[in-house]
């Protein structure tokens, strides 16, 4: 698929350009969410991977292949950039997904009221039974 | 009367992480950065990947004269027979750039030992090796492997006589390595599939080497690194 994005705001980001300011909706989960080892360990689950990373790596590779809108080497850069800036203390798979999220926030492919407003759609609906 | 069974220990909460990665994905979709199929098909696509069929490929290799040649000459070729198409079997049906086509097998021998990196990002062959491990990824192990390899192999727990030349192979966007380490002593008469069992990812990437009684990586330290990043 070749679709591409309409959204006006998007924006040419690079990494000499890259915001890495703390984004709200964001920072709460940073903060707040309870990371896959705490969860294991509470649960006596072993599973080394929490079962959204496969789906995590599909995204950002549907994102990087299908419409070239977050190309592979730009978004690894700029996870190696949060990473060390930002997002220094979250364990692995959940600093890449912060750092994904970062990244399409900051060039404008996702806007961040929309996110949150999603977020609670989700959150509601995944804990409805 | 069934036998009742104590069910497998599970994570009964939804966790802030995964709600991130729902909403990420349904609004990329319905943004038109991909399709829901797209993702679908992509999604399906990782869980192919495992380090298997490279662990087959070398096991063939250490029982095979011929099939060695061919790994070392052909990669792409080679894998194959372990059932990888390295240009086929993308979901982009002709190799994608995160994936690149070409393969080369890195033959270790008494005297020399290959390891992988890569220094830009974390380029990996994915299609025969799986996912790439998180240290793998660090800009820790990226920059010091190629600065002290022998220093950084040690840390694994590799410690290599200095007599022992290391070649540290940097990944790229093009090319892809895995090692084809020397068959360590004690496996004689074993079949492929016990040969198979002891090439780990880590030897895969050369950072470990097989042992007759070790089927397991070991568990990684993951380093930050202190300066900045710096992309040239």
């Amino acid at each position: 698929m070749t679709t591409s994005n309409n959204n006006d705001a998007q924006k040419q980001v690079t990494l000499e350009n890259l915001d890495t300011t703390p984004i709200p909706v964001l920072e709460k989960i940073r903060h707040e969410g309870r990371v896959w080892g705490d969860l294991c360990k509470q649960y006596g689950v072993d599973n080394p991977d929490p079962p959204w990373k496969v789906f995590l790596e599909g995204t950002c590779d549907a994102l990087a292949e299908e419409s070239c809108a977050l190309p592979v080497l730009e978004r690894r850069w700029e996870e190696d950039e949060l990473s060390e800036e930002l997002y220094q203390e979250v364990p692995f798979p959940e600093r890449q997904l912060l750092a994904l999220a970062h990244s399409m926030l900051r060039r404008g492919l996702i806007d961040e009221q929309e996110l949150a407003r999603r977020m609670e759609q989700v959150d509601r609906r995944l804990n409805m039974v | 009367m069934a036998k009742k069974h104590k069910p497998a220990p599970m994570v009964e909460e939804v966790s802030d992480f995964e709600i991130l990665e729902v909403a990420v994905r349904e609004l990329a979709i319905e943004k038109g950065l991909f399709s829901a199929e797209d993702h679908q098909r992509w999604t399906e696509y990782m869980h192919t990947l495992s380090p298997l069929p490279a662990a087959r490929l070398v096991a063939k290799a250490w029982l095979d004269p011929e099939y060695k040649k061919l790994a070392v000459t052909d990669g792409v070729k080679a894998s194959l027979e372990v059932g990888i198409d390295w240009v086929n079997s993308m979901p982009t049906k002709f190799g994608t750039p995160s994936d690149y086509c070409n393969l080369r097998v890195l033959e270790d021998t008494p005297k020399l030992k290959h390891v992988v990196v890569c220094t830009l990002c974390s380029c990996y062959p994915r299609p025969i090796l799986g996912q790439s491990p998180e240290w793998y990824r660090t800009p820790n192990y990226r920059r010091r492997l190629v600065r002290w390899p022998r220093q950084v192999l040690s840390e694994f727990g590799l410690q290599l006589p200095e007599d022992v030349e290391i070649r540290v192979a940097d990944s790229n966007q093009k090319t892809r390595f895995i090692v084809l380490p020397v068959r360590p002593e004690g496996t004689e008469g074993w079949s492929e599939d016990q040969l198979a069992e002891i090439v780990t990812r880590d030897c895969l990437i050369g950072v470990a080497v097989p042992k007759p009684s070790k089927t397991q990586n070991d568990k990684r330290p993951v380093h930050p690194a202190v300066r900045p990043v710096e992309h040239h």
